[in-house]
């Protein structure tokens, strides 16, 4: 057990000093505005500035495109992206495929994007949902036929997020209807020249998208893993989406305030705080009211109970604090909360409002609160298979 | 070239149990798991006491554990006594382990700031007779109920700001109530001229002492109540694998299933959360306060969730006496609300992490 200070050497402050500069730099109030209004999570200027440093890949050593950085300078690196609301959902959907395909792809495959993956000019986003099947990922319809040196793809994904960012969809199709649900699966790099993508906007203000895949033709080489086994090429990243232990392991050992999700309750409660700390014409503060100061504790604890878990557990619990923090420091700040960013007399540039609606997503998206109560159930408890369920 | 920062403060947040640790937390789960069973746990009720256990107990020192060596004591700390208490919920043992193991160290404290005065003798008679000194968890004078009252040698209190000790005579003991949670709580005032209470120490030190005893029953109990949950969810789960209903185990319906999921969450952080509350009492005594009392409001939560949960999940069996799930359900409220209500808590975090309330003038 230790939860002391960690003594940076010359090289990590100096490093640090580097993130913050470069934060100042790139993630610009144009940067914000345009994220606030397009919801797209990614700014393209600011993500080739990252892999020009090579911050995409941080941990990998310079001669391959990173920075050659230690695990605590990349942890380092994260956390002040993440409060600079640095847009990053592209990156961290590519991050997360990129294991996979260095495990499954060719060498061909791997010399033609990996590059490009490092420099900023490759991203990847997750194809996994469908119209039809969500929660029940392998339920998958996109059909994937082999002909000749190609594959002929056809169907339609749903929420796709990134797409419009991407050059390739870390694709889920199905290639053997008759199989059982989970054997029938193949796993694809699919280029998305020949996709269209029509944008979905959401509560959060997050754009997402469907992409129809109209019959196009994808080179055998995009192929990832073996024919029909899927479902087992799919499961490294799933298992790093759903924070699963062996993942989580080898994260260095420090905070990330609010959990998983909740680091925007985080900022949040500095909002609700710094509007409770200022004073009426008559002196008189907010935080000066026993109510409100248990309201603000109990947000508090929230946070740091969040700030504490892990695993899937930690999935849950940041996703459900931030949801409960969110809605009930806006019911505390009151009518003014309800003012977004850009309006005069938002508070905290409307922070409140926004998290109102963002923290609603996160108990979706990655595998929803239901199904991570699922995975608890049978995997670390050991209860029976949930609910009647085909295939 | 960037400008330079001063280096900004990063913590390790590195919650895993050292070899010693875990082989202290083995040992005691062990024991308690050996020589507590249900069974046990029951043949002490109503007054939820077993001597021959305290007995039995005593050559693992779990008292005197956590006091200095210039004292006599072994020289361990909080963090070491959260994993001692853990088990010791779990079994819902019929001893006063919390509150000897607080008073004791409390004893120390004075006897080490101040030396000369009763607290010294005390201190060897915890060590070497195992006696046990309890705490009065409400400051100041008037009739209270004080955990372990029933069964302890002495009293620790504060009364103005004094910390004062007292014997009662043994009828004066003898007052104890029965309680929801089959506790050998008793009734005692620190101004009871009766129970002879002398000063040990007094001033602002001896105040903030009682405050951090309080505040280490609090940790202490947290841990206990993180065990009490992680049995009841164990009782639970066990159910649900093999209760059938309506041709499938119960298990597999959600609304058992997640409501244990939900628990187990809890659990897991909550332990984590009185762990990193030890870790900082122990290496940070100022930085401890709002997470000691965060650890404590979270367990008390879990804890009472969990039991809720379990009696629950038993069906019509987990309300009956003979269920063990409702062992806990009693200790639960019974254990910690001697201490005040819990969610009171929340507004001691909020002077900690907010300061005092600004006096209008
Ligand atoms: C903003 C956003 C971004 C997203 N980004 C991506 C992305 O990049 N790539 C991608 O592939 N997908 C993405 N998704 C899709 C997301 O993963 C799914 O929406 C999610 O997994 C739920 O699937 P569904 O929408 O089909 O709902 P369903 O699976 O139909 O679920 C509906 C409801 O039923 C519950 N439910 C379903 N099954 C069970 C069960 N077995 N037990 C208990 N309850 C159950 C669910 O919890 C939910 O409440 C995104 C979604 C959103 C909102």
């Amino acid at each position: 057990m230790d939860f002391g200070v960690i003594d940076l050497d010359e090289e990590t402050v100096a490093f640090w000093a580097e993130v913050r500069a470069f934060c100042q730099t790139h993630v610009t109030k144009e940067v914000l505005d345009e994220e606030f209004e397009t919801g797209s999570g990614f700014n393209e200027g600011l993500h080739k500035a990252l892999g020009a440093r090579g911050w995409i890949l941080p941990t990998w050593p310079r001669q391959e495109g990173g920075a050659g950085a230690t695990p605590l300078q990349a942890a380092i690196l994260d956390a002040e992206l993440r409060a600079a609301h640095a847009p990053l959902i592209t990156l961290g959907t590519t991050r997360n495929v990129l294991p996979a395909v260095l495990r499954w792809g060719t060498d061909e495959l791997k010399k033609a994007v990996v590059p490009g993956v490092a420099s900023g000019d490759v991203r990847f986003c997750l194809g996994y949902t469908e119209p039809d099947s969500g929660s029940d990922i392998a339920a998958a319809k996109t059909r994937a036929v082999r002909d000749g040196d190609e594959w002929v793809i056809d169907g339609q994904k749903m929420f796709t997020t990134g797409a419009q960012n991407c050059q390739y969809s870390f694709l889920l199709t199905r290639t053997n209807p008759e199989a059982p649900k989970h054997k029938g699966l193949t796993m694809f790099l699919c280029p998305l020249e020949q996709a269209e993508i029509r944008p979905i906007r959401t509560l959060g203000g997050e754009r997402t998208n469907m992409v129809f895949y109209d019959a196009i033709r994808v080179p055998d080489r995009y192929r990832l893993g073996p024919v029909d086994q899927g479902w087992m090429v799919l499961l490294g990243p799933l298992n790093a989406e759903h924070a699963m232990p062996e993942d989580t392991d080898s994260a260095p050992p420090i905070d990330q305030p609010g959990g998983m999700y909740g680091y925007s309750a985080v900022e949040g409660l500095e909002v609700a705080l710094a509007w409770a700390r200022s004073a009426d014409p008559d002196g008189r503060r907010p935080i000066d009211d026993p109510l409100v100061r248990e309201r603000l504790a109990q947000a508090a604890l929230d946070i740091e109970v969040a700030t504490v878990s892990t695993g899937p557990a930690g999935r849950v619990i940041s996703s459900e604090m931030a949801i409960r923090v969110a809605e009930d420091l806006m019911d505390l700040v009151g009518p003014r909360a309800l003012l977004p960013r850009g309006e005069d007399a938002a508070i905290g540039e409307g922070w409140l409002e926004y998290l109102h609606r963002f923290a609603q997503g996160t108990a979706t998206y990655g595998g929803t609160t239901d199904i991570f109560r699922n995975i608890i159930a049978e995997r670390f408890l050991g209860l029976p298979r949930q609910a009647p369920r085909a295939g | 070239m960037a400008e330079p920062i001063s280096a900004p403060i990063l913590r390790r947040a590195d919650y895993r149990l050292s070899e010693e640790e875990q082989a202290l937390a083995e040992a005691f789960s062990a024991f308690f798991e050996r020589s507590c069973p249900s069974e046990r746990v029951r043949a002490a009720e109503p007054w939820g006491f077993d001597a021959a256990l305290w007995a039995e107990l005593a050559p693992m020192r779990p008292v005197a554990m956590g006091l200095p060596e210039s004292l006599g004591g072994d020289g361990a700390g909080l963090v070491e006594l959260v994993l001692v208490t853990e088990p010791f919920g779990r079994s819902v043992a019929p001893v006063p382990l919390v509150e000897a193991a607080v008073a004791a160290r409390l004893l120390a404290a004075v006897a080490t700031a101040a030396p000369g005065g009763p607290a010294d003798a005390w201190v060897n008679q915890v060590i070497d007779e195992h006696k046990v000194v309890t705490l009065a968890l409400q400051p100041g004078g008037g009739p209270q109920l004080v955990p372990a009252g029933a069964v302890a040698d002495a009293v620790v209190g504060l009364l103005g700001d004094e910390l004062v000790l007292g014997v009662c005579p043994a009828e004066r003991a003898a007052r104890r109530p029965r309680n929801h949670g089959f506790a050998p709580i008793a009734w005692c005032d620190l101004s009871d001229p009766e129970c002879s209470f002398r000063p040990l120490w007094s001033g602002p030190s001896a105040r903030a002492a009682f405050e951090r005893a309080v505040r280490e029953w609090k940790l202490l109990m947290a841990s206990a109540l993180i065990g009490m949950a992680q049995a009841t969810l164990d009782i639970g789960v066990e159910h649900a694998r093999s209760r059938v209903a309506f041709g499938a185990p119960i298990g597999s319906f959600q609304a058992v299933s997640h409501a244990l999921a939900d628990v187990a969450m809890a659990v897991e952080t909550g332990r984590r959360l009185v762990r990193k509350g030890a870790w900082y009492a122990a290496h940070e005594p100022d930085e401890d306060v709002h997470r000691v009392l965060m650890a404590y409001r979270y367990a008390t939560q879990t804890a009472m969730t969990a039991a809720t949960v379990g009696v629950h999940v038993l069906g019509g069996v987990g309300f009956t006496v003979e269920s063990d799930p409702q062992l806990y359900f009693r200790r639960v409220k019974g254990w910690t609300l001697v201490a005040g209500d819990p969610k009171a808590a929340l507004s001691d975090i909020a002077d900690a992490l907010f300061g005092p309330v600004a006096i209008a003038k």
